[in-house]
């Protein structure tokens, strides 16, 4: 049966929610004025969930932040506002691949932002038909560029030299920005050594199996709570927490300090994912610092069938070990196989020994194997990527 | 401009040891300033320099008028008290060699001095390290960044340590009042500098648009030797501002907490020479510990070093582990005699509360509500006096609780005079 995804702000709990019958259980997103401040999972009986119960585990996540609040009313004080930091000029990038449907979800959410005089750079990546065009072409304030080399990271190049503005934001052509997202983003580049933020990702809908798969062993929120990750403090190649592609904003200098995104990694190439992680891996190494800002929500329409659930942990697995070979082999650290052994000796192998032995709540067994298979492939599709990626170069 | 703003002179002051080039670079930089050249005058100490220095300012044909000193290498405190002795500014710039000023940080200077007097003027010191990406040069960007990210805040309450030598500016009256720099003082003259100008209550600012680019270039090995000189310098500092010693982070040397403390302690007061070796082959191994990209590694071993060290500059002035813990002892925090201390009620309102803040300037506060306490700020060692700016900070992380507490308990005696908007709870 289905999650229903719930969205309550923590001053407007209704009494009670109903007209949920197809669903037995809803995950709660709940905000504080707009801000995301904690989730909940809740019983669903009878299409309905009790007002009572809901009021509780909602206080239970909130009082916290509204006592802060009502403090921080009474002294007319907002930490982040106290420095008069002038917003940055914003691109809004989405990479897309015939998904136009996705899209256009993306680009109405996208015409919800408040106008901070960002513009909108749809990067059309390598298209076998011209919906993604046609979508596009009847929006204002919506670029449309057409980049043929296939790969999800050189579509992020092209959209980097596409723009001349400050801050780069891509988001997923799957996924639909909460109206305080960019905003959100933004405000972490007051620090000028912050080139990267990373924000909150929620799942759009829990309708079928594979998506509350998703959600539930591989999801891409890291939490309610803003996290700095340091270069200099911690290590760069664990970055299983720094956050997600799909939601993240760049500082445009990235490119000519640190260079390009890999063209040998991530969707669209054999290596199937990690450019993204790399990019964040390269940050930190460079000394330079990311924040994952949970105000910076964003909603991921989670894959559907269980046949894209496995392939997206085989890629997973597949971007993971090509990203740790090419930190290994091109960067030269040491510290990669230590981040691979540990991955396998604290989590990959006690799930799959639980998943075989069909101990509760374990992982399913087939994307496991999937994930573990991709592991194996991993260094060799990043050779051959790389190769590839050298020759299409030349 | 008006007239009055035109004969605001200032004297630029740039103490160089044997760095041609980049001392080149930053004199290029000042030849790029929004400031008038006529109301500037920059003013280079060579202290021992015996590369081409002194024919680099021969050769100078710029549009400010440039003063080429030399004198026997005696470190830059004494170069800067030369350079300031000769100034004909009213205002006084100190820029080091390595600091490529940007082309408003002379105006940006100026205009805080316009303010009133008895202003020291912070400027901002991003570092450029120009694609190294050494692990010192990483922590070392990271450090300074830190340093004036919490300085830019509205609410951050100076420390003496905020003074930094490298981008800073004050009145040449306030500068000759307190006695210049103390030569005597080793790494920490900017520290001793800032207390006594804490001590007679001047202004610090910062000054984001005074941006100088500074091309520190790190090494591990000069590095540790700071340490040292670091060491004996706070001892020294300790000496003659004795209030300062207990927030050296040395009492933790007091007692052996652990093993390691332990055996630092033992290698530095009684088997230097045994420490010495130890540490020079860590110091060699730090480089492979970078080649192989072994971060956790390099920063433990290389934060136990600087430890080493700054114990070994103690010693130095200390000679053994009784003559620190004596040292300790003979410093306890006292506040000074001229240390005022006012009660504040919020319940009056903030800006009131404020405002008093601005007019009195105490060192220290006792906070109440109506006839309740919230809590007391007592004199801080080193910091400067409590302004308005700092109170809405202050009660909204150290004392949040206690004012929380007060406010709710006010809200349920008086549920409808309410002071301040706040949405009700409870639907």
């Amino acid at each position: 049966m289905a999650t229903a995804v719930i969205d309550i702000d923590f001053e407007q709990i209704p009494d009670q929610l109903s007209g949920l019958d197809k669903y037995t259980k809803a995950l709660v997103l709940v905000r504080f004025r707009g801000r995301p401040i904690g989730q909940t999972t809740m019983a669903i009986t009878d299409g309905h969930i009790c007002g009572t119960q809901l009021r509780e585990r909602v206080f239970n996540i909130g009082a916290r932040t509204y006592w802060e609040q009502y403090l921080h009313d009474y002294l007319a004080w907002d930490p982040e506002r106290e420095t008069g930091f002038v917003l940055p000029t914003t691109t809004i990038a989405i990479c897309t691949r015939d998904r136009p449907e996705d899209l256009a979800r993306c680009l109405h959410a996208i015409s919800l932002l408040p106008d901070t005089g960002q513009e909108v750079l749809v990067i059309d990546n390598c298209p076998s038909t011209d919906a993604t065009r046609d979508i596009v072409s009847g929006r204002r304030g919506v670029r449309y560029v057409r980049e043929d080399r296939p790969g999800l990271n050189n579509a992020r190049n092209r959209a980097l030299h596409e723009s001349s503005r400050e801050i780069v934001a891509f988001v997923d052509d799957d996924a639909a920005p909460d109206p305080g997202w960019l905003l959100a983003l933004l405000h972490n580049f007051e620090d000028p050594l912050v080139y990267c933020v990373t924000g909150l990702t929620m799942p759009l809908e829990l309708e079928t199996d594979a998506q509350e798969m998703h959600e539930r062993w591989s999801p891409f929120g890291r939490g309610y709570k803003r996290r700095v990750f340091n270069g200099v403090h911690c290590n760069p190649l664990a970055i299983g927490q720094v956050g997600a592609g799909a939601n993240m904003a760049l500082r445009h200098r990235v490119v000519a300090d640190l260079g390009p995104f890999d063209e040998a990694l991530d969707a669209g190439t054999i290596t199937r994912s990690g450019g993204d992680t790399e990019m964040f891996a390269r940050i930190l190494i460079n000394g330079l610092r990311i924040v994952y800002e949970p105000k910076a929500l964003c909603w991921h329409r989670h894959r559907r069938t269980r046949e894209e659930l496995r392939k997206m942990f085989y890629g997973s697995g597949v971007g993971v070990y090509a990203f740790l070979t090419r930190a290994l082999f091109i960067q030269g650290e040491f510290g990669s196989p230590k981040i691979a052994w540990d991955w396998f000796r604290y989590d990959q192998f006690p799930s799959l020994v639980r998943s075989l032995l069909g101990r509760p709540s374990c992982r399913p067994l087939d994307l496991m194997l999937e994930e573990l298979r991709g592991c194996l492939a991993g260094p060799w599709a990043y050779r051959t990527s790389r190769k590839n990626s050298c020759r299409v170069q030349r | 401009m008006t007239v009055q703003d035109r004969a605001h002179r200032v004297s630029v002051i740039i103490p160089t040891h044997n760095r041609r080039e980049s001392l080149e670079r930053t004199l290029r930089a000042l030849c790029r300033q929004s400031y008038p050249f006529d109301l500037m005058e920059v003013i280079v100490v060579a202290d021992g320099c015996h590369d081409d220095t002194s024919e680099l300012l021969r050769a100078y044909t710029g549009p400010f008028r440039l003063h080429g000193l030399a004198q026997p290498k005696q470190g830059a405190s004494t170069a800067r008290n030369y350079g300031a002795a000769t100034a004909t500014g009213s205002t006084l710039i100190f820029i080091d060699d390595d600091v490529e000023p940007a082309p408003q940080l002379v105006e940006a200077h100026v205009s805080a001095h316009r303010i009133g007097r008895g202003i020291v003027g912070m400027g901002y010191l991003p570092v450029e390290l120009a694609h190294r990406t050494d692990f010192l040069s990483l922590l070392v960007r990271s450090w300074w960044a830190d340093q004036f990210q919490e300085m830019g805040k509205p609410s951050h309450r100076f420390l003496y340590r905020n003074l930094f030598s490298g981008n800073f500016s004050l009145d040449a009256d306030l500068f000759r009042q307190v006695g210049g720099f103390d030569p005597s003082i080793p790494r920490r003259e900017d520290y001793d500098l800032g207390m006594r100008l804490m001590k007679t209550g001047a202004t610090f600012m910062f000054l984001p648009n005074a941006v100088g680019y500074h091309h520190e270039a790190a090494d591990a090995k000069g590095n540790l030797t700071r340490a040292r000189q670091e060491g004996r310098g706070d001892i020294l500092m300790g000496f003659r501002h004795t209030e300062l010693r207990p927030t050296f982070n040395l009492s933790r040397f007091q007692e052996r907490q652990s093993l390691r403390s332990g055996i630092t302690q033992a290698l530095v007061f009684q088997y230097d020479a045994l420490g010495d070796a130890i540490a020079a082959l860590l110091c060699r191994l730090l480089v492979v510990f970078e080649r192989m990209r072994l971060r956790r590694l390099w920063h433990r071993v290389f934060q136990g070093l600087r430890t080493y060290w700054y114990l070994r500059g103690v010693k130095d002035e200390l000679k053994t582990r009784r003559g620190l813990i004596k040292y300790l002892q003979e410093g306890p925090a006292h506040s000074q005699p001229d240390d005022v201390e006012i009660d504040l009620d919020l319940s009056q309102g903030l800006e009131l509360a404020e405002r008093r803040l601005d007019e009195e300037r105490p060192a220290g506060v006792r906070i109440f509500y109506k006839n309740t306490v919230i809590g007391h700020l007592p004199p801080q060692v080193g910091a400067e006096r409590l302004k308005g700016a700092h109170l809405r900070a202050i009660l909204a992380s150290d004392l949040s609780w206690p004012l929380l507490k007060i406010l709710i308990m006010e809200q349920a005696r008086e549920p409808f005079d309410s002071t301040f908007d706040s949405s009700t709870v409870c639907r």
